[in-house]
């Protein structure tokens, strides 16, 4: 496997975030409660008991710098509000996939293109501490259990079972026409690739089981510019560590968001682009500034809900 | 950009149906809520004029920022007040209307415009019955002597808040005019 390594911080500094965001994420959760301001920082609200929502989300991943590559993540999910405090939902997840021109060892063994194929699930609880709006400050708390059949950078077979936790945080200002959310978040994952069979002997896929643990952070600031409108901006930091390189990647991504809230449904078009990264590179990849391998330059992420 | 090009093609629809498909509903005009919280008084109908220094000192006293330094108000002969005013609400504003008694106590309060997903109960009686007798010397804080809404925690903080800013500016503005 050819991996370069460069603009990482010091062991020590990568210790102390690590200790500080494990410390931080051990009352940690994922929230899809309620109405989404951004496409990736989420807030802490939430449904009500009794109350269900339909989502459907799309996110395009665009561009490695050379070749092409193309993918849309689906994601289809119910939610329901089982209490007051807690939200439960399920999702069900796709994909669709075009990559060519571009070959990294140990990542994108080929072209390689399809339509929309089902790709895992998912299944999340939402736990509700603190209301933004009653207790000057929102804590939320959430759980997601991911299944996927399909590695998202490769397209290629990959079983992968996760778990994710986070803390959501929320803040209220100007009467909530101002609205602050901060996201902090752990992943584990365990998985295993299924064998290629037509790949050139000295390209290195491996079949082993493979462990990783992502940490996220996240915040963004939403303004309601007119009655129904939200326009805001979203700055999110990922970091992934694995057993056999270390920190295998670390990324900034950042963007604006617009928020449409209506009172049956309501829906989010979000556009992030990666500011800077670093970890691994792939064998070439020009543009050292950023991390190619597992992420793309920009994402662009559409979510529509309706409640009933 | 093919898949981004797909995702604006449901975005653009999804916007041009929310910028159109206003959901306004008024549950009641300002004359059929002055006739509900003052039914058969006459009122006068006159313009407010916050000074910078009573703005400064309603906003320290309630908590509350005073969006409107100049609003029209209503009087009773027995000099009772009527408002209408707007809070936040997650979406769009909320229109509601409060009766004052002559000594600053709410007497009512009506709903005119609610539009947000959840949380139509504040246009219930017993909701809104909460507030009835309640001065500025009240608390009006929610889960203490006001009942929260699930999923409407913003709308009836807002709208707990806007009642706690009129009884302020009943007790340092008003209450003085003669």
């Amino acid at each position: 496997m050819q991996i370069n390594h460069a603009n990482q911080p010091s062991a020590g500094r990568r210790a102390s975030l690590a200790t500080a965001l494990l410390a931080l994420v051990t009352f940690a959760g994922t929230v899809h409660a309620g109405e989404h301001l951004f496409g990736y920082v989420k807030g802490t609200e939430p449904l009500p008991k009794g109350a269900r929502e339909f989502y459907q989300f799309a996110t395009s991943r665009d561009d490695k710098g050379q070749g092409t590559y193309h993918a849309v993540d689906y994601k289809t999910e119910f939610e329901i509000g089982a209490t007051d405090r807690l939200t439960l939902a399920a999702a069900f997840k796709s994909i669709s996939l075009k990559t060519s021109g571009l070959v990294i060892d140990g990542y994108l063994p080929k072209d390689h293109r399809f339509g929309l194929k089902a790709s895992g699930i998912e299944l999340e609880a939402l736990y509700n501490f603190l209301s933004p709006a009653k207790d000057g400050i929102g804590l939320s708390t959430s759980f997601a259990l991911n299944y996927d059949r399909i590695d998202k950078h490769s397209g290629q077979q990959k079983n992968r079972i996760s778990g994710e936790l986070e803390l959501l945080l929320q803040k209220y200002l100007l009467e909530g026409q101002l609205i602050w959310l901060g996201n902090l978040g752990m992943e584990t994952t365990h998985a295993r690739r299924v064998a290629i069979a037509d790949l050139p002997p000295d390209f290195d896929w491996p079949t082993g089981p493979e462990m990783e643990i992502e940490l996220k952070f996240g915040t963004g600031l939403s303004y309601r510019f007119a009655p129904r409108w939200y326009v805001g901006a979203e700055a999110l930091y990922e970091t992934e560590f694995e057993t056999e390189v270390g920190q295998e990647r670390w990324s900034w991504f950042a963007g604006p968001s617009l928020h449409y809230g209506g009172q049956r449904w309501w829906a989010t078009l979000t556009y992030v682009r990666q500011l800077a990264g670093g970890g691994e590179f792939y064998a070439g990849q020009t543009d050292t500034s950023l991390h190619l391998i597992e992420k793309t330059e920009s994402e662009l992420r559409l979510k529509i809900a309706f409640n009933f | 950009m093919a898949h981004a090009s797909r995702l604006l093609c449901l975005a653009l629809p999804a916007a041009l149906v929310g910028s159109t498909s206003g959901y306004a509903v008024t549950y009641l005009t300002v004359e059929q809520a002055q006739a509900a919280l003052w039914p058969g008084v006459k009122l006068a109908e006159t313009t407010i004029k916050l000074t910078p220094g009573q703005r400064k000192a309603i906003e320290k006293a309630a908590h509350v920022r005073v969006r409107q330094p100049e609003f029209t108000a209503w009087r009773t002969p027995a000099g009772g007040w009527f408002f209408v005013d707007q809070v936040v609400g997650k979406h769009e504003f909320i229109t509601y209307a409060v009766a004052l008694t002559a000594d600053g106590a709410v007497a009512g309060l009506e709903i005119l415009d609610y539009r947000e997903t959840y949380g139509g109960e504040v246009r219930n009686e017993k909701w809104r019955a909460q507030f009835a007798g309640k001065t500025s010397a009240a608390p009006l804080k929610l889960d203490q002597d006001i009942k929260n809404l699930s999923g409407a925690t913003l709308s009836c903080r807002n709208l707990t808040d806007g009642v706690k800013r009129l009884l302020v500016i009943y007790d340092l503005v008003l209450k003085n005019l003669r």
